[in-house]
């Protein structure tokens, strides 16, 4: 599953950029490379990675049967430059749904990162047997990554008006998208 | 096994051969086929046209063709010394194609099938371990598009998440590796997949130029 790993890719404007899941060691790059994640965004995660301990913990505790998270990193000095994950719950009823949930450095935007890291994690999640992706993003904050994910063909599913507060206390849509990878994948 | 055949059809020609015994049969697998060869052969009727799949390559002209082009090489599995049951061909990339901007660097393992008839015994794995035997490969980079629109899911049973896996099984033990590009018809389908076997002696400036002409960066090193 993650033997195929590390993966070269190439930014818009041709930095060498690995892609690799993320191991224990990594503690400190995730730690820097969330400090950099405008804090409106960070906002929306649902753990506070700004916490060392609780940055700790969850890093400590990666479970790979129930999380594969991956990140893209520069060649030359190892630093994190975006990140994705992709949940699976342990249940059988769920098993086949893959949540998942991509950031990019805001230095590293419009560089296409998040497109290869959501087509890598598409490809990740079909060699594990998923059959729908989900990803959910804020309306309005995350505008670009909606952008990304439609044009590796995530289809709007729903739309939860007014279900999240931002942190000035206004509530925001959330924009729940689906991509089914189908029996026959791109039959279309 | 292996030897030199020149029995029956393939009197024309001899040439290096394996034999291959499997439940179907014995199976002759002959590497690089001369040009004269193919006029005396047939093609097993599971390679042909079916609904939703249609093999690569239909004529048995074709196969002239590409063997008699430079460095063009058809390795194939033959049942009775002349029905065709399977085949690789490879080619230089066309001067069209991206790959072909770092010259002779990229060889394209162009088209790699076996017969409905005669699957599951090996002779994939067979034609690729015996073209890539050749050292011509040491100083190359080959590789190989899994285009799905060329699978064959019907007659494996496989969907496309299990048929990639298989390509990509058979390709790995042969040394390939899976690669990023943006080449356009590799990324016009997310199941679409690019391997390519790095040559022993193909050096670290050669390596990047490659990458960079996954990503669409050409150079004239």
């Amino acid at each position: 599953m993650l033997e195929d790993y590390p993966k070269e890719i190439m930014s818009k404007d041709g930095t060498p950029i690995i892609l690799r899941p993320l191991s224990r060691e990594d503690e400190q790059r995730l730690s820097e490379f969330l400090a950099r994640i405008p804090e409106d965004e960070r906002w929306f995660l649902r753990d506070n990675v700004a916490d060392p301990a609780v940055m700790h913990e969850w890093i400590q505790r990666v479970d790979y049967d129930r999380i594969l998270p991956l990140v893209a990193v520069t060649q030359d000095d190892n630093t994190i430059i975006a990140n994705v994950r992709l949940y699976r719950r342990a249940s059988e009823c769920l098993r086949h749904i893959g949540h998942i949930r991509v950031m990019v450095d805001p230095a590293y935007r419009d560089q296409r990162l998040g497109t290869w890291l959501l087509l890598d994690t598409i490809r990740l999640a079909m060699s594990v047997g998923i059959e729908k992706l989900v990803a959910e993003f804020v309306s309005g904050v995350e505008d670009a990554a909606v952008n990304a994910a439609h044009k590796l063909d995530f289809f709007e599913q729903a739309v939860l008006k007014d279900y999240v507060k931002d942190r000035e206390g206004r509530y925001r849509d959330l924009v729940i998208m689906v991509k089914t990878l189908h029996r026959y994948w791109s039959d279309f | 096994m292996s030897g030199e055949l020149g029995q029956g059809a393939m009197t024309a020609t001899t040439l290096k051969a394996d034999i291959l015994d499997t439940p179907n049969g014995t199976i002759t697998i002959c590497h690089k086929c001369a040009p004269c060869l193919f006029s005396t052969l047939q093609l097993d009727p599971g390679l042909g046209n079916f609904s939703h799949y249609s093999s690569i390559i239909l004529k048995l002209e074709v196969f002239e063709k590409i063997a008699s082009a430079r460095e063009g090489r058809v390795a194939l599995a033959l049942v009775e010394n002349n029905t065709v049951v399977g085949y690789l061909a490879c080619w230089y990339p066309d001067r069209g194609e991206r790959w072909s901007k770092l010259g002779e660097l990229m060889y394209e393992m162009g088209a790699v099938e076996v017969s409905r008839n005669f699957r599951h015994v090996g002779i994939a794995r067979r034609l690729i371990s015996c073209i890539l035997a050749d050292d011509f490969f040491e100083d190359r980079i080959a590789y190989m598009n899994g285009f799905s629109w060329h699978w064959d899911l019907d007659g494996s049973g496989l969907n496309m998440a299990e048929y990639r896996k298989m390509v990509m099984s058979l390709l790995k033990v042969h040394g390939f590796q899976e690669f990023y590009t943006n080449e356009p018809n590799v990324a016009l389908r997310q199941e679409n997949v690019f391997m390519a076997r790095i040559g022993s002696r193909v050096s670290a400036a050669q390596q990047q130029r490659f990458r960079n002409l996954r990503f669409g960066i050409a150079d004239h090193g």
